[in-house]
Parts: C-alpha cells; structure tokens; sequence
C-alpha cells in the first residue's frame, strides 16, 4: 500500500487521528454512561425511598394501631383457648368436591408430590383441606426445631441459599429450573421474606413448607420480617389469603400466625457462616438466642409492646432502650436479626427508617465474628440491583432474590451456592422475558418513567401540604417561587430525601427566569382523581384498620365495632366527627343493610367523611 | 534502543504519567483554581453530589472513583487522563478508598470545566469519519469496536455493547451522524 517513506508519516498521521477520534468517541461514552447512571441512581432512590416512606407512614401511625389493638374490645366472641386450637384447625371435616382438579395430597408427603405442587401452582390453587392438613404438619415439625438451624457441607455437598421472594412465585420456579429442586444432594437455606408484596405469596409458603417436610434434613427456612401477621396485614399476604380462600382463610391465617412464630431465627453453615434475615446489632448473642423461647417472644406481649411502640414514636421520646425486663431484651434480640441493615461507617444506631432493628457497621462486624469463630455473614432484607451485594470488607452478603421488585427490569435476583470451601458461587437472574428484550439504556427510561409516576402521585397526595409550605414561602402571593425554595419546601413535607434539582427537569415543564408557578404546576400534575386525596394517602392503613377490627377475619365488622373505630380514628387523626355524625355515618354506610360492614362499605365511609368536610354541611347523599 | 533504567522498587513508588503524553503538564494545585460559578449551579451541583454520596449519614462525601463520574453527569466529559490529574494522580488502590468533600469538589469541577477542546457535534463527526473508508458516511461497526476496545483510553467489551447496542444495520454498519446524535441526546 504505497511505498516505504512517506508510508510511515501517512501512517503516524492517520493513526494519531484515529487515536484522538478514539479518545473523543471514548469522552463522550463516558459522559453518555454518567448520565445514565444518575438517571438509574435517582430511579433508585425514588423507589427505595418510596418503600421506606410508606412505611414511615405506617410507623407514624403504628401507635394507633397498636392501641386499636390493645383497647379494641371485639363485639364477637373469639377463639383463643389452647386446647381449642387443634379442633379449630382441623381439616377433617372439609370435603373436597370431586371437581377440583388441583393436588390432592397424602401424608406423608414425598418428593414427587412435592415436585407436582411446583408444576400445579402454575395454574392451579390447593384446596384448603390441604392447606390446613400442610400447614398443621408443618407446624408439629417447626415446633421441635431449635432457634439456630445447623447445617454441615460434608458429603461435599454444595448449600444453596435464597433471599426475599416477597410471594413472586416466578423467581421461586426460575431458582429450581436453575438449580434444581431441593433434594437430600441439593439442601436449600430459605433466609425469610417469603410473603408479602407479591401475588403468589401462599403458594411459594406451600412449596417451601412442602420441601420441609419432604427433607427436613436438607431444606431449612429463617424468619424474616415480614413472616408476621401485623406486617401482613398491612402488606397483602392476609389480603391474599381472604381473596383465594374465603371459607376457610381465617383459620389459614391463623395458623399461619402460629407458624411463623415457631420459624428458626438464623442458620449456621460449618460453624463459620451465619445465615440470618435482617442481621445484627452491638449486643447480639447467639447464645442468648439460642435459648430463648421464640414463639412466645411477640410484639403484642403487653409491656414489651407499649415500649417498641413508644421507640418507634417518631415524636422524639427519650430513647427506651433499657429493656430491664428479659422478655424485651430477648424481643429486642430478635427485632435486631429480623430488621437490622448495615451501614458503612463504624457504630450501630437505632434504625429508624425501619423502625425496628439497629444500623450496624463494619466494627460490630467484626466484634461480632470474632466473637462467635465466624467468618461471614448472609443476609438479605434489603433489594440490590444485581441481585446480591458485598459489603463490610466482604464479611457481609446481601442476597435479594425477587427479581424487578420495584418495576419490571428494575434489578435483578440472585442466589448463591457454598461448597465446603464456603466461597460463595453467585447466579443472578431476571424473571421475565420483556426485559431480555431491552437494552440497559432502554430498562433505565422505563424504570425511570414508573418511578417519576408513582413520585408524582406522591407529590400530588400531598398537594395541600405542599401549597401551604409554598404559600408560607410566597408571602406576597405571587403564586411564584424559586427552584432552590420549591425544592426544600418539598424535602420539609415529604421526607423522601430525593436530588430535587436534579429531578426537577422531569417534575417541572417550565420555569420562567428561573421561578416556577406554583398552581400551574400541580394543576400539570394532573392525577386521574377517582379517589380523593386524603382517603388516596390512608388507603392502606384504613384497609389495616378494617382488618384488624374484624378480629375473626369475617370480611364483615358490627356496627358497634364501626362506631368505636370511628371514635378512636378521629381522637388520633384529629378529624373531630361528632357522635352525631359517627352515628348518621354509622347507619348510612351500610348500603347493602345487611347488618353489618364489609370492607367495600367501610371504605365508602372515609370517602363520605372526607366529602362532608369539603362540602361543609352539603347533604350526605352521594351516587 | 536505549537500555531500560532498572527501577529498584522503592517504598514510594513514582507516579506514572497515565497516558504517553509528549508536554508534562504542571500538577494540578486546586488552591490555584478560582471559583465562578453561580449560586445556582452550586446548588444543582450539590443535589448531584449527594445522589452519588454513599455515606448513610450523608456526610456529602465520595470516593475518587465516583469523581469523574460526577463531573461527567453535570456535563463535562473529561479523559480519564484529565481526571487523575486533577484528583492529583491516585494509585489505583486509593481509587475506592480516598474521598473528597464538596468544597474540595468544586475546584476540580471547575478546573475541567475551564478546559478547551470539549469536543462539538463537528468535531465528533470529523473524528468518526476517519474510519469512513467509504466516505459514504457510515463506519464498520466491527471496526469501531476494535478502535474503542484498543486504542486511547480503552473501553472494556461490555461498555462497547451498550454503546453500540441497536446501532448496526443489517450489514453491521452505522451511520455516523446518527450515532453522534444518539450519543450526544443519551
């Protein structure tokens, strides 16, 4: 190609282009990339702090219902007598139609059966008598477990170990496509989680309980936090359970509730990992642990419950940590393995995002392996984007295993395989074909686009605290403000610790000479409103509530319970409604007058409540 | 050819300059940099810093590593070259470990954003054409890969994927200007 010397300078010349063109291509991708990951970051933290700000809702109310709770005298006699339990629960009497064409199981269960229930729940439901008869089974088993499952990797056999499911029965079937069923050559470690938020929580329950008993040697399950019936109550298990079983789903939950109390607390892998949901905090002792008497240790046990929620009061009381008595100490132990996260800088501080649980850093780490011979620790509790996340020097693992748990192609799951060299072999995974489809460039702006919508619906729930914190700003009444003043003004009301001037390009469509109009803002805002803005923002808790008032999961509470839901709702929400009004409201909710409330009425009510008050002494009547 | 200098390894080791660059450049001393920018951009600035802060008691600050990411999401696109010298040449390991606060942040930014040669639509397009070896306004995807896998400041074969994901046609090439545009909107 041409002759020897001017070859070399032509050479030299095109090779330097070529190398800046490269380095300038190279620039660009870069920024291109930045970009991109603050677009992704910011997705995450939305929905993350979203999760958590629920949550913080709850907690804020927690005292409500912890006192709805205690001073809530139910209208109906309830079952609660020890020796009625086993008569309570039994099954014998429920007859199976001959039509149902779901498993039908016989005890004692084994392999195939277990193996055809995974198959079965693609697309079929289990009948309650085999419920309860799975459930009743698996409770005899997990009352003769101890706290701290111990599990051997001898025989050369490799542990796998998952993290939250969150009743997405998609990711459980993807982890056994992958890796197999458990068997007695494939144990399994389950770390808690398995309920809650998904659709098919009661299903994936069913299946681990199924392997339980099947090999109890091999499968071994950790409570996590959402393994309790208050959670449940607040995050769609119970929900779940009622809608599928509406015969007999009281008695499942009830039983439920005995079994979760009754799920072993950590597991240990060789005496040298443990296993354990949340994870731990400064004054963790495995062997206090081991000793304490799970099931009885709850949060509704008088004393130890008036003080967590008095802790968990976000109205700053004097901290209430000196839990004199052992049966809080030991509730506090558990609380600290169940809800904990780590953080990383030294110390460990109350947790109060979560309202439960400590904050722990890489020093109590290190006090805490040490002390017990350990050298790793395996939790989960917390969504990570590939699935699983090191931390602490590599002395900690969070392994998440329910894949697009915020959004579809939000992250991805994992599960981790440990060999007798314990070293942690990792296999992420994404259940869904949709996002195979999309590139990371493509999953980032749809995640985004969901995020941005679910905060702009926060933000319009929130319109009347917001105008007013704009309207204390705006003293002159200009209707405009300033980005820097609309962004902290927002942060003051919602908490959600977002990059609002970062995000503002995306909230606001114009500003003119850098300030915003406030009322053209949320009116762009605009949210389909089939519901009005209070009732939108205590939806779930006025579902909670119901929940906990009808005591005997009927679906249907008495007029008398209504009525002193309503007394006590209003003392706490300082809504003020009058005996007048709680009675007019009381007789007028029951549109089917069937006598009492179900749940579709009782929402009907706070719907009207919120109206009369908008209206001010407009007639009730509504279409 | 004239003989390599043995180096005896020493407690400190000498920085190495990133990238064969003919002319030393001076190390960069941020007590030198003046700061102008506005209020405004300092605040746009810090809600940035604090998406990239990892610190649970958000103590606004981040690791080395993060830095040249930040700069590139508020705008600039700095080599990586550039980036070591204004973080003063880290050793790698010091990368994921040191951090800097946001006052020290500042004049590094500002430092790249006074830099020349940002590089324009023109300038991006005239680069690509060197491997036009048509002149018909498309490049070999095949061959750009390896230019960007080989040559300046490396990218590695995940990065490339995702920066060309979907812009090869049929024949496996792309059209330059369109890919500039899709680079440059993000």
């Amino acid at each position: 190609m041409g002759c020897g010397v001017t070859k070399t300078s032509e050479f030299n010349r095109k090779f330097d282009k070529a190398m800046k063109a490269a380095v300038l291509i190279q620039r660009w991708y870069r920024q291109y990339a930045a970009r991109m990951e603050v677009r992704r970051r910011y997705t995450w933290n939305i929905f993350q702090s979203m999760e958590y700000a629920d949550l913080q809702d709850q907690i804020k109310l927690y005292n409500f219902l912890g006192y709805l709770m205690d001073n809530f005298t139910p209208s109906k006699n309830e079952v609660c007598r020890d020796a009625e339990w086993e008569r309570y629960f039994s099954y014998n009497n429920i007859t199976v139609p001959d039509i149902y064409s779901g498993p039908r199981l016989t005890f004692p269960l084994d392999m195939d059966q277990a193996a055809h229930l995974v198959e079965a729940f693609k697309n079929k439901q289990l009948h309650s008598r085999y419920v309860l008869q799975l459930l009743l089974e698996t409770w005899k088993l997990l009352r003769v477990l101890p706290n701290i499952n111990r599990v051997s990797t001898c025989h050369s056999k490799e542990i796998t170990i998952c993290g939250d499911l969150h009743g997405q029965l998609e990711d459980l079937l993807l982890i056994f496509y992958k890796n197999g069923m458990p068997s007695l050559e494939k144990p399994y470690v389950f770390n808690g989680d398995y309920v809650d938020r998904g659709k098919d929580s009661i299903e994936i329950l069913l299946i681990l309980f199924a392997f339980l008993l099947v090999f109890p040697g091999d499968v071994y399950l950790n409570r996590g936090n959402h393994e309790d019936h208050i959670i449940n109550l607040r995050y769609g298990f119970t929900k779940e359970v009622l809608n599928k079983y509406k015969l007999h789903g009281k008695r499942i939950l009830k039983l439920l509730q005995k079994i979760f109390s009754w799920l072993p607390l950590v597991t240990v892998i060789d005496q040298r990992v443990l296993i354990v949901h949340g994870g731990i905090s400064d004054t963790t002792d495995l062997a206090l642990i081991a000793r304490v008497d799970r099931h009885r240790v709850s949060r509704t046990n008088g004393k130890s419950h008036r003080i967590l929620s008095s802790a968990l009061s976000s109205d700053s009381e004097p901290e209430s940590s000196e839990f004199t008595d052992t049966g809080n100490d030991e509730w506090k132990q558990i609380l600290d393995l169940l809800w904990s996260d780590p953080m990383s800088h030294d110390g460990c501080i109350p947790n109060e995002v979560r309202g439960g649980g400590c904050y722990w850093g890489p020093d109590v780490t290190e006090g805490f392996l040490n002390r017990h011979n350990l050298q790793l620790i395996i939790r989960s509790h917390e969504c990570k984007q590939d699935g699983y996340e090191f931390c602490h020097n590599r002395k900690v693992l969070t392994l998440f295993s329910a894949s697009n748990y915020y959004e579809v192609g939000s992250n991805r799951g994992a599960f981790v395989r440990l060999g007798p060299d314990l070293v942690p072999y990792f296999v992420q995974y994404q259940a869904t074909s949709m996002t195979r489809g999309l590139s990371f460039p493509q999953n980032v702006k749809r995640t985004e686009h969901t995020a941005l919508k679910v905060l702009r619906e926060q933000l319009f729930v929130h319109k009347s605290d917001l105008l007013s914190a704009f309207q204390e700003i705006d003293k002159e009444n200009t209707g405009l403000i300033c980005l820097n003043d609309w962004a902290s003004a927002i942060e003051r009301v919602l908490h959600l610790d977002l990059p609002w001037r970062v995000l503002h390009p995306q909230l606001v469509s114009s500003t003119t000479d850098g300030k915003l109009d406030y009322h053209g803002w949320f009116r762009d805002l605009h949210i389909e409103q089939t519901m009005l803005e209070t009732l939108y923002r205590h939806r779930s808790t006025l579902e909670t509530i119901f929940r906990i008032v009808d005591t005997d999961n009927s679906g249907l509470i008495t007029f008398e319970d209504f009525r002193q839901t309503l007394k006590l709702l209003s003392a706490y929400l300082k809504m003020e409604i009058s005996d007048e009004v709680i009675n007019e409201l009381v007789i007028s909710t029951d549109t089917n007058n069937d006598g009492s409330i179900d749940i579709d009425e009782f929402m009907e009510a706070f719907r009207l409540v919120d109206k009369s008050r908008l209206e001010r002494g407009k007639s009730l009547e509504y279409t | 050819m004239a003989p390599k200098k043995k180096e005896e390894p020493k407690p400190a080791p000498a920085p190495k300059p990133p990238e064969p660059e003919p002319p030393k450049e001076p190390e960069f001393n941020p007590a030198e940099v003046k700061l102008e920018f506005t209020a405004e951009q300092i605040e746009d600035f810090k809600d940035a810093f604090q998406l990239f802060d990892r610190t649970p008691t958000n103590e606004m600050k981040i690791t080395y590593a993060q830095c040249g990411d930040l700069i590139r999401a508020l705008g600039q696109n700095p080599t990586n070259a550039e980036v070591m010298h204004v973080l003063g040449k880290p050793k790698a390991e010091e990368m994921q470990v040191k951090m800097l606060d946001f006052e020290q942040f500042l004049p590094i930014h500002q430092h790249i954003c006074k830099a020349k040669d940002r590089g324009t639509f023109e300038d991006f397009v005239e680069g690509l054409r060197v491997f036009d070896k048509e002149g018909n306004g498309t490049v070999m995807g095949a061959e750009l890969r390896h230019v960007l896998a080989t040559l300046g400041e490396k990218m590695k074969e995940d990065e490339v994927e995702q920066l060309m994901a979907g812009q090869e046609d049929a024949n496996g090439c792309i059209n330059y200007e369109a890919f500039v545009k899709h680079i440059m909107a993000g």
